[in-house]
């Protein structure tokens, strides 16, 4: 059976588009702030169309995998401000692929409920450090005077 | 139960950052075509909520609702909704607890009164009493009643639960009906298929949690985020039904070739589902792309109209007119079954 036989688009046309689509969104940034959201998934994209998207937009400095509820890739692109990410589902496919226009994507950011969490968490460790008691280490810093 | 901690904070006790409720969101914003804005307002919902009660009716079903949602594609992200749910009552799951299970909900409809969802697998059969399916000696219809009186919103998952389904198909000996014909002064949704797509359970169920509202539903009660498009409007085989090109049987060229299924009986082109484009088994096929046509079974009656296997040219009535003559002239076809299928999608959204 033939199962490729998505309508006759040419490759790097709908790969084109999106990267213009992606240049304007990035003077957006620039000039605004404005973040956006490309949902890939959304767009009749064959394998050869997210190649050639790909292709052109490079590799940049960063390139981070997360693990949370499953695992995750963000990657910044060759243009500051344009970051590739993937979320992989349970079969280890894509189950969400973006191109976020963003100074920072916010899958990156600690939520402040998390860091106050974070913060009672390592009080309440701080708090929990035995104290009065020498260690080894302290024995030996006194021994060098 | 009633829950007093947020979602957020319930993760965070498991060492599960923020950062879950942000891809859930996005997953479920590309699923339900959202738009980033509303995607990041419902991550922010999400994790300031609290653990949804749910309370799961079984009655004339297969049990396939429940095996589709509990073996969706995890157990990662999509796995998330059990932990934003709290499933105090599965008729199937919670069978041998007997007299427990039941006190149980009761007990999560007293501390949940008002804001409990019900969700709802199978048709009620009305015929002699109700006596065709009971559980805990008290017939479906009775469980119903007493469940969804306090409840906020009501889940009907499949076409048994949505339509009647296939107990509800000719010459329906037990008198059943969906969920809908009975249930009329509470929100009614309705996520028909035989089984539905995992998905389109899930993503109702957290859109409910994270903005307590129904998402905008079709004329037949669906959510129009998963049920807005047309199988065949989405087919990949669609280039081959524009060029007149079909499958005539299962085993001769033109299925080999992957033409078009619209004359061995594929009901795409009246029938409204996400699974040409989120398709099954986390994204791996759905039926067309497996050789089948599809049997349109998210919609009512799928079971009693006209064989599976016959053209709808020769099936139902006046999208038969329609499409029929048009479908003998090949590639005047497509133009044809298009145009009904527009005109469908149309009335959908005047709807």
């Amino acid at each position: 059976m033939n199962a490729d036989c998505a309508a006759p688009v040419a490759a790097a046309s709908l790969a084109d588009a999106v990267f213009a689509e992606l240049a304007t969104a990035l003077v957006r940034l620039a000039e605004t702030g404005e973040e956006t959201v490309v949902d890939l998934k959304s767009l009749p994209f064959s394998p050869a169309d997210l190649e050639a998207l790909a292709a052109r937009l490079g590799t940049g400095e960063v390139s981070c995998e997360l693990e949370v509820a499953g695992r995750s890739e963000v990657r910044e692109t060759s243009y500051s401000g344009i970051w590739w990410i993937r979320h992989i589902g349970g079969d280890g496919s894509a189950v969400v692929e973006e191109v976020v226009v963003a100074r920072v994507p916010e899958i990156l950011i600690s939520h402040p409920d998390d860091v106050a969490f974070a913060a009672r968490r390592m009080r309440e460790a701080v708090e929990q450090t035995p104290t009065g008691e020498t260690t080894a280490a302290d024995e030996e810093d006194m021994s060098r005077g | 139960m009633a829950e007093k901690m947020t979602l957020g904070d319930r993760l965070a006790e498991h060492g599960v950052s923020r950062r879950a409720f942000v891809k859930y969101a996005s997953w479920l914003g590309s699923l339900m075509a959202l738009t980033p804005a509303t995607s990041k307002a419902m991550a922010a919902e999400l994790a300031k909520a609290k653990r949804q009660s749910v309370i799961w009716l079984s009655f004339q079903e297969c049990t396939g609702c429940t095996e589709a949602i509990t073996r969706s594609n995890g157990p990662t992200l999509e796995d998330l909704i059990f932990d934003f749910i709290s499933l105090d009552y599965h008729h199937t799951l919670q069978a041998v607890s007997g007299e427990a299970i039941e006190e149980a909900r009761h007990a999560a409809m007293k501390e949940n009164k008002g804001k409990y969802v019900v969700i709802v697998d199978g048709s009620v059969p009305l015929k002699d009493g109700g006596i065709y399916s009971t559980t805990a000696g008290h017939s479906n219809y009775d469980t119903l009643i007493e469940t969804a009186k306090d409840a906020f919103a009501i889940i009907s998952v499949g076409t048994c639960a949505a339509y009647g389904g296939i107990p509800k198909a000719n010459p329906n000996p037990t008198g059943a009906v969906s969920i809908g014909d009975i249930i009329k002064d509470k929100p009614v949704i309705n996520i028909p298929g035989c089984p539905p797509i995992p998905e389109a359970m899930t993503g109702t169920v957290a859109y409910l949690l994270a903005f307590g509202k129904v998402p905008e539903l079709d004329h037949l009660g669906r959510p129009k985020a998963f049920f807005g498009e047309n199988i065949h409007d989405r087919c990949y085989r669609r280039p081959f039904y524009e060029r007149g090109q079909f499958a005539k049987a299962f085993d001769d060229e033109g299925a080999r070739n992957g033409w078009c299924l619209y004359e061995v009986g594929c009901k795409g082109p009246i029938t409204y589902n996400a699974c040409a484009t989120m398709k099954w088994n986390g994204g791996v096929s759905f039926p067309i792309q497996s050789g089948h046509g599809c049997l349109g079974c998210s919609e009512p009656d799928f079971w009693d109209k006209g064989g599976f296997y016959v053209p709808l040219s020769g099936s139902i009535g006046p999208t038969a007119k329609l499409v029929g003559g048009a479908a003998l002239a090949g590639a005047v076809a497509g133009v044809a079954a298009a145009a009904v299928a527009r005109h469908r999608k149309s009335s959908l959204n005047k709807g």
